[in-house]
């Protein structure tokens, strides 16, 4: 005779777990009256608080751009009117904070530069004296 | 003959106390009243006050004005709290807090001990975006499913709580949502480095550090 209980039957079950949004469905679904209105309320009041903080951000982000324009600028002013000089600078941006350094050294060229010359004399000297 | 049988039993008990030292699992994160109360007295102004008139109206008047009184010296870890203290703020007060501040409680328990990792990431600003996406990608998801350690969970019971746990959700969604809103004014910061790479001829360096809820991800910014 076929058996046809079902309860006999193993159910089956998923073989993924459950997601997070079912876990708070369940929830939700737990609370009272007061709690679900309580839920609803803070939910807004998170939509305005992310609001309020975006507006923060966007305004770090300009008064960042803006500071950034001036970095370039006084770079620009002391590439023409100085040979040596380094400038470090920290700007509080919308995702971050942002570190720049700006460094020019005409000294380290020219040593660098004089250091290859003197490199090239030797070696030039030394094969003249050898053949 | 002595003092060298005392030398040597010293060493081996020194020995024998790095080798375990060395040899045992790391530690497992058991957070103590004092500190777990340090977290909580970390609130904003409105929930602090909030949190305060409850205790008053819970446990009297003249619990209330102890706590006040001595609430500073708590976070400054200058005064430990008693158990019985710990217990009312940890155990007995959210189950009649508010939603509202219990989920300013619990972003202070997650801002606190969920584990932030660090990232160093060489990008050039005209790959940026492909570069650091999976990586941003990654941290983002690795918010939504983080959990706080479970010491706390096991000791501060309520966390299991139907209601933290819908507290939990808004707050992650939150968090997402604040991520999404900041990454999208990275193109802007990202055209005003170029810029500033531009104007100084290789002269410049910049470093950008991004932050995000459960991580910061140090960015070397190149030009080729």
């Amino acid at each position: 005779m076929e058996d046809n209980n079902d309860d006999l039957i193993p159910q089956k079950q998923s073989l993924f777990p459950v997601s997070a949004d079912d876990i708070v469905d369940n929830a939700l679904q737990s609370l009272d009256e007061n709690q679900a209105r309580e839920v609803t309320k803070k939910a807004a009041d998170e939509l305005v608080r992310i609001a309020v903080e975006k507006r923060k951000a966007e305004y770090r982000s300009d008064r960042a751009q803006d500071e950034m324009r001036n970095l370039i600028n006084n770079a620009n002013l002391l590439d023409e009117r100085v040979g040596d000089y380094k400038i470090n600078s920290t700007f509080e941006t919308a995702t971050g904070t942002t570190s720049v350094e700006i460094k020019k050294s005409r000294s380290n060229t020219i040593i660098l530069i004089s250091a290859i010359a003197i490199f090239v004399l030797i070696a030039l000297v030394l094969l003249l004296i050898r053949f | 003959m002595t003092t060298l049988v005392g030398l040597a039993l010293i060493a081996v008990l020194c020995f024998g106390y790095y080798f375990l030292r060395r040899s045992s699992p790391p530690k497992e994160l058991k957070p103590k009243n004092a500190e777990l109360m340090k977290v909580l007295l970390n609130l904003e102004d409105e929930p602090l006050n909030e949190l305060f008139a409850l205790y008053k109206q819970q446990f009297g008047p003249g619990a209330g004005r102890y706590a006040r009184e001595t609430y500073q010296k708590w976070r400054a870890g200058e005064v430990n709290p008693s158990r019985r203290t710990f217990s009312r703020f940890f155990m007995y007060l959210p189950k009649v807090m508010s939603f509202d501040l219990k989920c300013e409680v619990l972003r202070e328990l997650r801002a606190q001990y969920l584990e932030k990792d660090k990232y160093e990431l060489e990008v050039y600003t005209d790959d940026w975006k492909e570069t650091l996406q999976p990586l941003v990608t990654e941290v983002i998801a690795k918010g939504e499913s983080a959990q706080l350690p479970a010491a706390i969970q096991q000791k501060l019971s309520w966390l299991a709580d139907d209601d933290v746990e819908v507290a939990r959700a808004i707050l992650v969604r939150s968090q997402k949502t604040e991520s999404e809103n900041n990454l999208a004014m990275l193109d802007k910061e990202f055209a005003t480095i170029n810029q500033l790479l531009d104007n100084t001829n290789g002269k410049g360096k910049v470093t950008h550090v991004l932050k995000l809820p459960l991580g910061t991800i140090t960015l070397q910014i190149k030009r080729r």
